[in-house]
């Protein structure tokens, strides 16, 4: 059974060979797990991008084009004003050929940089995205946190109490939650606890600090971001909890029904140990790889509550790209989503193996 | 095997079993007694529906939330000599109860085991529940482990799915062992492993139930594996104890004709017999059971008063009760049957 079976001979002296060769080493590298996960990512990123590539300069006008209807309507230009004006702004030629703009971008990414913003003169992708990315990753990072864990603890309850009236109450309003888009939810927000009870000043929430305080580690200027995170995370967790809820609720449900936990319950093991060490782990599991996703759109932001609160997220600069046409800071933006949600995912494997044997991955060698 | 008939463990009277289904109540056990000896064990047979497993759940209170249990009691005696009826016990008590007094192996065991857990964990999750140490819960586990014939320090690094089906039994077998329980209730343990493994299992149990002297309850629709295994044999249909008693008695001196329509149709008991006869129809609905006795409308010996007025269970020599009207017909076929059969 657990005997090591005798190494044949030459076996033996495979092993006590010196240093294995380059060829061998190259071929372990290639066999192993994190390599072909790794590879596989890499070549998602690459096709992603470049589908996105393409596709953002099949939507219809240009960043010169949306400039030129801009400035004929805001400032009574004429057409050929206004072109001049636009070329003089904008370093962008509408009619490089795309093969060519593509071999430009790839030769400026490999250099690790993301080239210039078309419709925000002087100011680097890069530096939109370093500037953005640290509100929404705090803003909807602790969003989804609270809504994942929440949503399972709720779930969890709701099964294993099913048929109480926390369930029945839980249920009904998870399911009312999870049917109504963020901007719905928002919107009912403001109307409700900001127009008509005044619960908050909604003018004070727009934005993500207060910019009469001095930026810095001090408890004020960190009061303020998390007084302005307020309403986003709490529109975020709503439109999100609901689904969270309800599937860890049907999860737990068909958990309950599974032989060891009759068994568990039969050794005498106390209730609380069930519940978290039997149920609770066994039923999340399926759950992980859709927070994998969501974990990876993290850094999308949430485009229409940052919109709405005029916070200073990526979303929202994604929002103000598309609208200008903004080719290279969407192609950016798009492409920071691209690597999260593939690696948040290749994450997800490791994690998912971690907490079920089942699907252990073995790294190097095969499993035996 | 001998036991001690003057020291009983478990006494059950008059229990019963309905779940509440949409259709209606399902009496799915009746009017249930026996006692079970220290060292005894028992064997309950039957076809499938007739209320084996619940009459099982029913000893550890652990039915679904859907099931009424009622009954004058299941009266166990602990080790020092003090009783206690299980119906009466708090939630508490009844956690401490079990696996520490009664352990059970359930049907379909291949995932009575979390998947997730290793072994050892679940040897010092039910250790903790009951206050022993791991240390202690460690040291009995490799003992049961190689009582049962595994590789002890292996096993107990295993997650389930690393584990045949026929070792996953093993472990359940040892881990029901690890709180040294007076009793152990083993539902269908061979049912669903090889006829190598059936083997196996068999062998362990015997040896262990020699060195460490518990009581098995023991549900098996496998004859060969009961007549091998038991002391006493209790046949059950459609939720009642129909015929029990000392198991050469009720297998070579059937006297309710159940049972010996069960004989006829199982293989490898009557061979030697003409024909294999199955036993036509199945098991009754429990929900509106027939009246009288509740095998009239399957049984080849059935008069009148059969269908109208249920037979009363009486007890003949050598404690061997049985509730037939046709009780001299059906000893008389049998002991034919039998000689022919027996070597
Ligand atoms: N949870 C339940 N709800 C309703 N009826 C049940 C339930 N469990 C078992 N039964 C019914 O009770 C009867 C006895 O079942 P069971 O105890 O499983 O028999 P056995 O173990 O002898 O096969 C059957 O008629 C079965 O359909
Ligand atoms: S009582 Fe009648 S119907 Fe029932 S088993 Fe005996 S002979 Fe058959
Ligand atoms: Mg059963």
């Amino acid at each position: 059974m657990s005997a090591i079976p005798a190494d044949p001979p030459h076996a033996t002296k495979a092993h006590a060979d010196a240093a294995p060769t380059l060829g061998q080493r190259l071929r372990r590298i290639t066999r192993s797990y994190l390599f072909r996960v790794l590879l596989s990512g890499l070549i998602t990123i690459w096709a992603v991008t470049t589908f996105t590539f393409v596709l953002i300069r099949q939507m219809p006008g240009n960043p010169v084009d949306i400039k030129i209807d801009q400035m004929m309507q805001t400032q009574n230009l004429t057409y050929e004003e206004a072109l001049r004006a636009a070329a003089t702004l904008f370093n962008f030629d509408p009619d490089r050929p795309i093969l060519l703009q593509y071999t430009d971008f790839w030769s400026d990414l490999l250099r690790g940089d993301l080239g210039a913003s078309i419709t925000r003169t002087g100011v680097s992708v890069s530096s939109i995205i370093l500037r953005y990315l640290p509100w929404t990753l705090f803003c909807v990072g602790l969003s989804l946190l609270v809504s994942f864990s929440l949503g399972i603890l709720i779930g969890l309850a709701m099964g294993y109490w099913r048929g109480s009236w926390f369930d029945n109450l839980m249920t009904t309003i998870a399911s009312i939650l999870s049917g109504l888009p963020d901007y719905i939810i928002g919107l009912l927000i403001i109307v409700i606890f900001g127009v008509q009870l005044r619960w908050f000043d909604i003018g004070s929430v727009r934005g993500g600090v207060d910019p009469t305080i001095e930026a810095g580690f001090t408890l004020e200027y960190i009061g303020s971001i998390i007084s302005f995170a307020t309403m986003p995370v709490l529109i975020y967790v709503l439109s999100t909890i609901g689904t969270w809820i309800l599937s860890m609720k049907s999860s737990t449900l068909s958990t309950l029904g599974e032989d060891y936990i009759a068994v568990a319950k039969a050794r005498g093991l106390s209730e609380q140990r069930i519940l978290m060490g039997y149920i609770g782990r066994n039923a999340m599991l399926p759950l992980i790889t859709r927070l994998a996703i969501s974990v990876g759109l993290v850094v999308s932001g949430t485009v229409i509550i940052e919109e709405m609160f005029q916070y200073p997220g990526l979303g929202r600069n994604l929002f103000i790209a598309i609208a200008g046409r903004d080719y290279t800071t969407m192609q950016g933006i798009f492409l920071v989503i691209t690597i999260a949600v593939v690696f948040s995912n290749i994450f997800a494997d490791f994690v998912i193996g971690w907490l079920d044997p089942r699907v252990r991955v073995a790294d190097g060698e095969t499993a035996q | 095997m001998t036991y001690d008939r003057n020291h009983v463990v478990l006494s059950v009277r008059d229990l019963s079993v309905t779940y509440q289904a949409e259709r209606g109540r399902v009496r799915a056990a009746s009017h249930v007694s026996f006692d079970l000896h220290a060292g005894e064990t028992l064997a309950l047979i039957g076809e499938s529906g007739c209320g084996k497993t619940t009459l099982n759940l029913a000893l550890i209170r652990q039915l679904p939330k859907t099931a009424r249990t009622s009954g004058d009691g299941v009266i166990y005696t602990y080790r020092d000599g003090r009783q206690a009826d299980i119906l009466k016990f708090s939630d508490r008590e009844m956690r401490r109860y079990l696996w520490s007094e009664c352990s059970m192996v359930f049907q379909g065991a291949l995932n009575s085991l979390n998947p997730i857990i290793r072994v050892s964990d679940m040897v010092y999750d039910t250790a903790k529940a009951h206050g022993i140490g791991r240390d202690e819960a460690h040291k009995r586990a490799l003992r049961l482990l190689e009582q049962v014939r595994l590789d002890p320090a292996r096993v107990m690094r295993s997650y389930p799915h690393e584990l045949s089906g026929g070792m996953r039994q093993r472990v359940l077998l040892a881990v029901s062992l690890l709180l040294r329980p007076q009793i152990v209730i083993m539902d269908e343990p061979t049912t669903a492993v090889d006829i190598l493994t059936q083997r196996s299992i068999l062998d362990v149990l015997k040896q262990l139930r020699e060195e460490l002297n518990f009581s098995v309850i023991f549900i098996s629709h496998d004859l060969a594996v009961a007549a091998e295994i038991a002391d006493t044999v209790a046949t059950m249909y459609a939720g009642e104890i129909v015929e029990i008693g000392p198991v050469n008695e009720v297998f070579y001196r059937s006297r309710h004709a159940y049972t010996l329509s069960l004989l006829n149709a199982a293989p490898r008991l009557s061979a030697g017999a003409e024909t294999l006869e199955s036993i036509p129809g199945k098991p009754p609905d429990l929900i509106d059971p027939p009246s009288g006795c509740k095998f009239h409308e399957r049984c080849a010996f059935a008069r009148e008063v059969c269908s109208q007025t249920p037979p009363p269970l009486i007890t003949y020599d050598d404690e061997h009760q049985a509730s037939c009207y046709e009780t001299e017909r059906v000893l008389a076929q049998s002991e034919v049957t039998r000689k022919v059969a027996a070597p």
